[in-house]
Parts: structure tokens; C-alpha cells; sequence
């Protein structure tokens, strides 16, 4: 119960972050911790500890869908893919990241002038 | 996949889960490794990063929302985990809750069927019934007070037909004698309830038929083609075991020839609720059927038919007021026609005071959505304080429980403090107890459905007054299971909600500190609260349960006025079987003739209405020479008997004589009368001698004791008694027979005695007067019981929660107990102490139960007999009995207290 709000900090722009990241090809866990860290370059570091939480959120509320499937290395890993109702979802939340972002810009440029 | 799924799942999600965070740490350690890391080194970064694996397995199992059945499951299994640790705890836990929902149950589907159940018909809350308020509706019952002759049901109907209102009208329902055309002649006649109604009485009860048709007004004219009847679909069942092919065919009811057109709508049992009916029959067939009871006559011809007649009042009226019509604008249509009336009558009142006493009464339409009831009338009021004394039982063994979980709880205040401390919530806690509580709660409710079935069907049987329980549906309902369920829910909560408030709330320091003693140093606040209400309800339920039991005792050592010992008495109509005013003669004198010579027989008797059988035969009389007052104040209660009935009853005449055989038709009419008769008529004066008149006139030639014949809570009525020697066509409807002997085979040779007169004689019973006496108080008997056990078990349970909870305080001062012998308390001191203690929650109990039970004995007054709502010697005799038990209750903690060894008290902890 306490372990909940862990997240909370970054938790709409991770399932974003996530969401997009998937958007390009299916990936586990690891990778796409590690595709975000490269893609931001290194700007943005994942908070380990609440990926998982996250991508099983995702994965309860049907956005995401996982398989097991077996990595260059020959383990087993869990794939994550974009489900068709997660594609909308992204869709969704980039229009209120740039309406959000847009609105704060505004702000920031109207104390600066 | 949803949470339910998950659920299921979960072991295997738990093992992907450890498999999925495995491979990230493995992937972190691999990558850290090609960088240059040692592999130990690798390894620990890798973890690091991650913040440690398992609060993040916890978030990861939180968000897949099944957590609070994991939990729920948890709490579950630790709590019956702790259930078997302490078997003796959950059984009595169990069975003293069991017994309180079931009894409330059980009392509740009583409750329901006679109170608030609406008639299984389409919108019941249309139904109304007309009835009258003023004076003259005092102390009536209420289906007496509806009456009206059928040529005034005519015009309130045309009048009230332009208000959206349908009228109907029926008769009370009836016993009658019933036989199926070619099964063998009357042989196979049997009793049944049959009910004489309007021919649009089923479309005002909006019921339909589910064979054949129901009535239209045709069936109702006095010319109809042919004599019609309707079953009901109870009787059809049981009868007719569904056979449809009995439409069309023909019954006999009192000897007239009916053919059968339909079957009511299934679970219809008619208006009046606690008399199901079997057969339906038009009105119109009152002359027929024989039909000549409970009506009101002034004037009228009761020989002659009943239909055409303003003057005999016999039909109750049922209306069903559409929309947007409402019953209160409806009641001043009404009133209005029955003003017209009332002032018609008043009119020809020569006596100026009754004629404003008529004025004064007003017709009203009252709510007919559940029906009307005698059984209601008579056992309304018994039931609800029944259902509030088993109420307050409940109440007190969930009190009793909370106590003892408390106490239980406070020995594991430490468990509690420790898992506070290591960051279990507290509603965490909360919802763990309430667990516990609600587990045996709901056990329990599941136990009490059983016993609840068993205990209506025993009330209904303890209520009736007849040898059948009383006739109300109390099958086991979703609606009553679903208040057993409710209550349940309801207990657990009610009990376990304080224990778990209070020590999920302890103090994490101290409880550990002090080793699980609690801070409460030995003192459980909230258990004294819940002491003193034990004790405050148990009185409420003692000093009810008191006031009840000498009510009964009042009445069973009454002096009725008749003995009723060694006598029995047999119950019939004789019309019902064709007899006539022409052939009631000879009847009675093969029945007396028969009775006399049964074996044993001392004295034997015929009459009309009899003792305790649920006759009124009631009329105005008029005494020359004195002015009556208002009201009732002529009427007199009339029988018709042979002159054995005063010997057989045991009824001792007083003054005068008796009725003598040549007593005839050449001679005076003569009237035997009783005290109360004669002292409100005649004062002072000797009766004997006197005359009055009711139709003709009379000459009292004897004065008989008053007997309580209207069963033994009424009092005396003024009773008139005539010979049956100069009345011949009056019917015979009971014998008596006294015997010096066995009654029961007294009873055997009276049966026989019947059948040997006219085997088509059905007869409704053959009873011993002692059993009808037992009947006319059979709702005191059943207050009494079931409060004076409910109150003993209260008391009882009360008790034992004051024991628990003043040995439960002793155990905790130990310690101090053990400091205060060694600094020199006598033993004296140290019993007073804990003694005191006792004392002061039995005193405060006591109190707040004065303060309760004043107010509510107020409401049972009704039900009270020879003992005033107030009694000042029940309470006290309550609260003495109450502090005794509970002071020799408290005696032996107080006791054991005093045995404490200082030396052992204070080493130990």
C-alpha cells in the first residue's frame, strides 16, 4: 500500500515513455530501460524500481501484451508488445503531453516578457 | 485477464514475476561486466540499482488488484486458525448467536407475514376498506367495526363510482360445511373457510383467474342462472390435487348445490389476513347457504333474507381508489353519503344524548395493502414486543461478546504493538478482527436459518388458538434469509468493531514495554460500558418478562365463574347440514338424550352460543321505566340453553330459579339473567320479578353468577340467558357434557353421540372447557414464556459477561493486589475492593435499566391484566433478583482476590 506512490513522480510520462518506446518493436523489461536511457541520451534514467510496476499496470489494463520468447542469448525473457488499445492510449497521451507542454511554455515565455 | 483470473493465477505470476527480475539483473550484471567490472562487484551494482527486489515485487503485486482477497484470504485463514486454538470460545461464540439471530428471524418472518407483507395482489396500496372512527369505534375490534348492510354498499358504490374508486363487498369468512356431488352423499363432508363476496370482488382485488372465470355482477343477482363458486387455488391443490376437470363440476356447501367456474390466481388467500380461504361464493346466495353470523342487527328479520335488509349490517367494504384519486379525498365522498345515513338514523333516536353520540361517528377509508386481521388485532402488539425483547437478547449477547473479545485482544495487545511498530496499517489491523468477528457472525447466521424455520412454526402453533398453528405463510423467504444474513453482518460488526478500535490503537511503546498488560493497567474502559448495558438490558428483558408472567398468573388464578373441570363440549352447526327451525327440535332432544346416557355423565346441556366459543350474540333491550344512557349502554350479551347448561357449567344461580320444563310456549316468556346483568339494569333491587323487553317481553325469573364467558381476560358481560323450551327454532350449536370420569373418553362417546343423531353433521371439534380456557389466553402464555426465557437467558448471560469481566480485572491487578496484602490489607479489604466494583456497575446497570423500561412497559400496557404498566413491587422484585445473581456472580472473583500470595503476585513479572 505505501509502495504505491513510489512512482507517482514520473508515473505519466513512464507509461508514456514506455508506450512509445514499444511503438518501434516488442522488447523485455531490461531493454526498454535500456532504449530509453540511449534514446534520451542518458538525459532520462529509469527508475528500475518502478518499471515493473508499470509495464504490469500496463499490461493489467490491456495496453500492453507480453509472451515469453527466447533471447540472443538463449533465455527465456518477457517480451512486451503494443496492443491495439495501447496504440490509441499512446496516441492519447503524446496529444496531452504537447497540449500540457505547449500550455506551460506559454506560461514560462509570458514571466519572462 | 481480469483480477479474478489473476487471482487464480497467482503462483504462476509470482514465479514470472522472480524470472522476469532475475533476467534484468542478470542482463545489468552482464552489461557492467563487459565494462570491466569483477563479477562480484557487477553483481552488487546491478542489485543496487534497483533499490532491492523485493518492495518492488510488492508494487508489482499491488497494481494486480487482488490484493485485498490475498488479504481477505490471510485474515480468513488466521482467523479460523484461531477459532480451532480455542474451540470452546467459537462454539459458544456460535451457538449463543445463533440462537439470537435465529430467534430473531424467526420472530421477524411472524412479524412479516402479519404486519408488513402486503397482499399478493397488483398494486395493494390501492386497496382500502371502509371502517368508522368516533366514539362508537372505542375498543372495537377492527373488523367489527366495518359492517354495513348490503343495500348501503349499493349506494356508497354508485356514489363513489364517480370518484375512481371501485367498491366491493364481502362477508367475514366462515366455516362451512363442504361435499364433493357423487362421492358418496355427505359423508364426506368436511369444514371448510369459505367467504360470501360481491360479483366484482375480484376485479377490486385486481386478481385474475388462473382456471376457468371468476365472478361478474351476474353472479351476484338474486336471479342468477345458477349457483356459482370460485376455489381458491390452496384448496384446489389440496382438495383437488390440481385437476383441472373440476370446472364445471358440482360442490355442496351447507347443502346447496354449487357448480365450480374457476380457480383464484395461485398465493391469493383472500383480504383477511390469518384466514385463508378455500371457497368463494356470490353474496346473493346468503339465504341459501344458511349464512346467519357475525352481523349486526337493529330491527332487522335475521330469518328473512339479508340482501334487501338496511337493518342488518353484514358486509365489510373493500374499495381500490385509481389514480389520481387518493384515499383522503375519497374518505370525504364517502363521508358525506354516510352522514346522509347517520343523520337518518339519529333522527329517529328518541334519546337526545345517543342520538349526539351517533352524530359523532364518521366513515374513513383506511389502508387495505395488507388485508385486515382478527389474528393481527389480537397478536400485533404481542409479536413486536416479542420481537423486541429477542432484539435486546441479541443485543446483549453481541455486548457479552465484545466483552469477551476485548479481553481476548488485550492479551494479545503485544502481537498487535509488534506489527504496528514493523508498519502494519491500522486499518490493516481493524480489518483483521472484524474478520474474525464477522467469520462466527456468519456461521452463526447460517446456523440460526435452521433454527428460525423450526421457531416460527413453533409460534405459529403456541399463538393459535385452536389445535392447527395459526394459518400465516412463513416459509423460509429470500427476504427472510436475507435479513438472517443482514443480521449477521450486522452482529459481527456490532461486536467486533470496539474490541478492534480499541487496541488497534495502542500504544506501540508501551504495550511492548509493558509486555502485552496493555496501557490500559488492568482496566478494560469500554468493557465496563459494556457490562453496565448488559445489565441495563437484562433488566429491561427481566422486569418485561416479570410483568408478563403475572399477568398470566393473574388470569389462571382468576375466578371464571363456571368450573371447568371435568366438562366437555362439542362444536357444530346443524343448519350447515340442512336443519330448519321445523327439525332443531328434535335434534336437541336425541342429543341431550344421547349425552345424558354416556358413562359417567352427571349433567348435560345444548346451547346456542355457549362458554369461550367465540359467540356474541348481541342486543338492545329495553328495562320499563329507566332512561338508557349512550353507547352500549342497553346491550346485553344473549344464549339460548336447556336448563341443565347452569348445573353442567357449574354456574350457581344466586337468586330465583332456574328454567323449568314447563316453562313452555302457553307460558310467560322467561329469561334467566347474570349479576352484571342485573346490577346495571335494576342496581340494588332484586332482579327476580322484573321484566324487559326485546321484541317481546320478558320476565326474570332467576339471577345466575357471572362467568367470564367471553374467555378469561374479558370481563363479565351482561349475560340473558333464555330457554330453548319456548325458542325451538333457535339452532343448537355446542353440548356439554359434565362427567364424573375420564374426559377424554367422555369426549370419544360425545363424537359418537353427533354421528349417532345425524351423520352429516360435520363437527368442528370436541374439546374439554379446560383446553378453551387455555385458549382464550394463549397470547398471554406466549408473552410470558418466551419473555420469562428470553429474560432468564439475558440475565443469565449478563451475568456471566460481568463474571468474565471482574475476574478478567482481578487477574490484571494481581500485582497491585499482592502490594496491598503486603503493606497490611485485610483480607476483608482486599474482597471489598473488587466486591465494590461489582457493586457500583450492578447499581448502574440496575439504573439506567429503571430509566429504559418505565417509557417502554408504557407501550405493552394492552397486553397487561391486574397489574398497572407501573408496577412498583415487579421492578423492585427485578432489580433485587438482578443484584443477587449478579453479586454472587461477582463474589467469586472477589473471593479468589483475597487468595492472592503477595509473595507469588509480586515476583511474578
Amino acid at each position: 500500500m505505501a509502495t504505491s506512490d513510489r512512482s507517482d513522480l514520473l508515473q505519466g510520462t513512464l507509461d508514456m515513455l514506455i508506450l512509445k518506446t514499444l511503438e518501434l518493436a516488442p522488447l523485455h523489461g531490461y531493454a526498454i530501460a535500456q532504449r530509453i536511457n540511449r534514446t534520451s541520451q542518458a538525459l532520462l534514467q529509469v527508475p528500475q524500481g518502478s518499471l515493473y510496476p508499470a509495464l504490469h499496470r500496463l499490461e493489467n489494463k490491456g495496453f500492453l501484451a507480453a509472451d515469453w520468447t527466447e533471447t540472443e542469448s538463449g533465455r527465456e525473457a518477457k517480451v512486451y508488445r503494443l496492443t491495439r488499445k495501447g496504440r490509441a492510449r499512446l496516441h492519447a497521451e503524446i496529444a496531452d503531453w504537447r497540449r500540457l507542454s505547449d500550455a506551460i511554455a506559454l506560461i514560462l515565455q509570458s514571466s519572462v516578457a | 485477464m481480469n483480477w479474478l483470473n489473476r487471482w487464480w493465477r497467482r503462483d504462476q505470476l509470482e514465479r514470472q514475476l522472480d524470472a522476469e527480475l532475475r533476467f534484468h539483473v542478470d542482463e545489468e550484471t552482464a552489461r557492467l561486466r563487459s565494462a570491466g567490472a569483477t563479477a562480484a562487484d557487477a553483481r552488487r551494482i546491478a542489485l543496487a540499482s534497483f533499490g532491492g527486489l523485493e518492495p518492488i515485487k510488492e508494487a508489482a503485486r499491488d497494481v494486480r488488484g487482488t490484493r485485498w482477497l490475498e488479504d481477505a484470504v490471510h485474515d480468513l485463514r488466521y482467523a479460523a486458525r484461531t477459532m480451532r486454538k480455542h474451540p470452546a470460545f467459537a462454539i459458544a461464540a456460535i451457538a449463543s448467536l445463533a440462537i439470537g439471530i435465529g430467534a430473531n428471524t424467526a420472530i421477524f418472518g411472524v412479524v412479516d407475514a402479519l404486519l408488513i407483507r402486503p397482499l399478493p395482489v397488483p398494486n395493494p396500496g390501492e386497496l382500502a376498506y371502509v371502517t368508522r372512527s368516533g366514539p362508537a369505534a372505542e375498543g372495537r375490534r377492527t373488523l367489527a367495526l366495518t359492517r354495513f348492510s348490503r343495500p348501503a354498499f349499493l349506494r356508497y358504490r354508485s356514489t363513489l363510482q364517480t370518484a375512481h374508486t371501485s367498491l366491493a363487498a364481502m362477508a367475514p369468512v366462515n366455516r362451512m360445511q363442504l361435499s364433493v356431488a357423487g362421492a358418496g352423499g355427505d359423508d364426506g363432508a368436511e369444514l371448510v373457510l369459505a367467504q360470501l363476496i360481491s360479483g366484482d370482488w375480484f376485479s377490486v382485488m385486481g386478481v385474475a383467474p388462473q382456471r376457468g372465470r371468476l365472478f361478474t355482477s351476474a353472479d351476484d343477482e338474486p336471479s342468477a342462472a345458477q349457483p356459482v363458486a370460485v376455489l381458491s387455488d390452496g384448496y384446489w391443490a389440496r382438495r383437488f390435487a390440481r385437476d383441472p376437470s373440476v370446472i364445471g363440476q358440482t360442490i355442496r356447501l351447507n347443502g346447496q348445490a354449487l357448480t365450480v367456474i374457476g380457480v383464484a390466481a395461485p398465493a391469493f388467500e383472500g383480504f383477511i389476513v390469518g384466514d385463508p380461504v378455500d371457497v368463494w361464493v356470490p353474496t346473493g346466495l346468503q339465504p341459501q347457504l344458511h349464512y346467519a353470523s357475525n352481523a349486526d342487527s337493529t330491527n332487522g328479520d335475521v330469518s328473512k333474507p339479508w340482501g334487501p335488509q338496511e337493518a342488518i349490517a353484514w358486509l365489510t367494504l373493500v374499495a381500490r381508489v385509481h389514480p389520481p384519486a387518493t384515499r383522503e379525498g375519497t374518505t370525504a365522498v364517502l363521508d358525506t353519503a354516510f352522514r346522509r345515513d347517520i343523520e337518518a338514523s339519529a333522527a329517529a333516536t328518541r334519546n337526545p344524548q345517543q342520538r349526539a353520540y351517533l352524530l359523532r361517528t364518521h366513515a374513513v377509508l383506511a389502508n387495505g395493502a395488507r388485508g385486515l386481521s382478527d389474528v393481527r388485532d389480537e397478536f400485533g402488539r404481542a409479536v413486536l414486543v416479542l420481537m423486541a425483547t429477542v432484539a435486546l437478547v441479541l443485543l446483549v449477547a453481541c455486548a457479552n461478546l465484545a466483552n469477551l473479545l476485548m479481553a481476548r485482544s488485550a492479551a494479545r495487545s503485544r502481537e498487535f504493538a509488534v506489527r504496528l511498530s514493523l508498519g502494519a496499517g491500522r486499518a490493516r489491523l481493524v480489518r483483521q478482527l472484524l474478520t474474525e468477528s464477522l467469520l462466527l457472525s456468519i456461521l452463526a447466521g447460517i446456523a440460526s436459518v435452521v433454527l428460525a424455520r423450526a421457531g416460527s412454526d413453533g409460534l405459529l402453533r403456541l399463538a393459535s388458538d385452536g389445535p392447527a398453528p395459526l394459518p400465516l405463510d412463513v416459509s423460509l423467504s429470500w427476504p427472510l434469509v436475507a435479513f438472517a444474513i443482514a443480521l449477521s453482518i450486522a452482529t459481527g460488526v456490532l461486536f467486533g468493531l470496539m474490541p478492534a478500535l480499541r487496541f488497534s490503537r495502542s500504544d506501540v511503546h508501551d504495550a511492548i514495554k509493558t509486555g502485552g498488560r496493555g496501557a490500559a493497567g488492568g482496566r478494560l474502559p469500554g468493557g465496563r460500558v459494556l457490562v453496565v448495558a448488559q445489565i441495563a438490558l437484562s433488566f429491561a428483558l427481566l422486569a418485561g418478562a416479570m410483568v408478563f408472567v403475572r399477568t398470566l398468573h393473574n388470569l389462571l388464578t382468576i375466578d371464571p365463574g363456571f368450573r371447568a373441570a371435568h366438562l366437555v363440549t362439542a362444536k357444530f352447526d346443524p343448519r350447515m347440514a340442512g336443519y330448519t327451525p321445523a327439525t332443531m327440535a328434535s335434534l336437541r332432544e336425541r342429543l341431550l338424550e344421547g349425552a345424558r346416557a354416556i358413562p359417567g355423565a352427571q349433567s348435560a346441556a345444548v346451547a346456542m352460543c355457549g362458554t369461550m366459543a367465540n359467540c356474541h350474540a348481541i342486543s338492545d333491550i329495553d328495562v320499563p321505566g329507566r332512561q338508557g344512557g349512550v353507547g352500549d349502554d342497553n346491550d346485553v350479551q344473549e344464549d339460548y340453553v336447556t336448563p341443565g347448561y347452569f348445573p353442567a357449567l357449574g354456574m350457581d344461580i344466586v337468586s330465583g330459579r332456574n328454567f323449568l320444563q314447563s316453562d313452555s310456549d302457553r307460558t310467560t316468556k322467561v329469561a334467566v339473567v347474570n349479576e352484571a346483568m342485573a346490577r346495571h339494569f335494576f342496581g340494588n333491587v332484586n332482579a327476580v320479578g322484573k321484566h324487559f323487553s326485546e321484541g317481546d317481553t320478558f320476565e326474570i325469573v332467576g339471577v345466575v353468577r357471572d362467568s367470564r364467558v367471553n374467555g378469561l381476560r374479558e370481563t363479565p358481560p351482561r349475560m340473558v340467558f333464555y330457554p330453548y323450551s319456548q325458542h325451538a327454532a333457535v339452532p343448537i350449536r355446542n353440548v356439554y357434557v359434565r362427567v364424573d370420569g375420564d374426559v377424554m373418553s367422555a369426549a370419544q362417546n360425545l363424537r359418537g353421540v353427533i354421528r349417532n343423531a345425524d351423520r352429516g353433521i360435520a363437527v368442528r371439534e370436541v374439546v374439554t372447557l379446560a383446553e378453551l380456557e387455555e385458549r382464550s389466553i394463549a397470547r398471554e402464555r406466549l408473552v410470558s414464556t418466551l419473555t420469562g426465557a428470553f429474560g432468564i437467558l439475558a440475565v443469565a448471560v449478563a451475568c456471566l459477561g460481568l463474571y468474565a469481566m471482574i475476574s478478567y480485572s482481578v487477574a490484571r491487578r494481581t500485582n497491585e493486589i499482592g502490594i496491598r496484602l503486603a503493606l497490611g490489607a485485610s483480607l476483608a479489604n482486599v474482597r471489598w475492593l473488587v466486591l465494590r466494583e461489582t457493586i457500583a456497575l450492578v447499581v448502574f446497570g440496575i439504573a439506567a435499566g429503571i430509566a429504559v423500561t418505565m417509557p417502554a412497559l408504557r407501550f405493552v400496557a394492552a397486553l397487561l391484566y391486574g397489574l398497572s404498566t407501573r408496577d412498583p413491587a415487579t421492578l423492585a422484585l427485578a432489580a433485587a433478583t438482578l443484584c443477587t445473581v449478579a453479586i454472587v456472580a461477582g463474589a467469586g472473583p472477589a473471593w479468589r482476590a483475597s487468595r492472592v500470595d503477595p509473595a507469588r503476585a509480586l515476583r511474578a513479572d
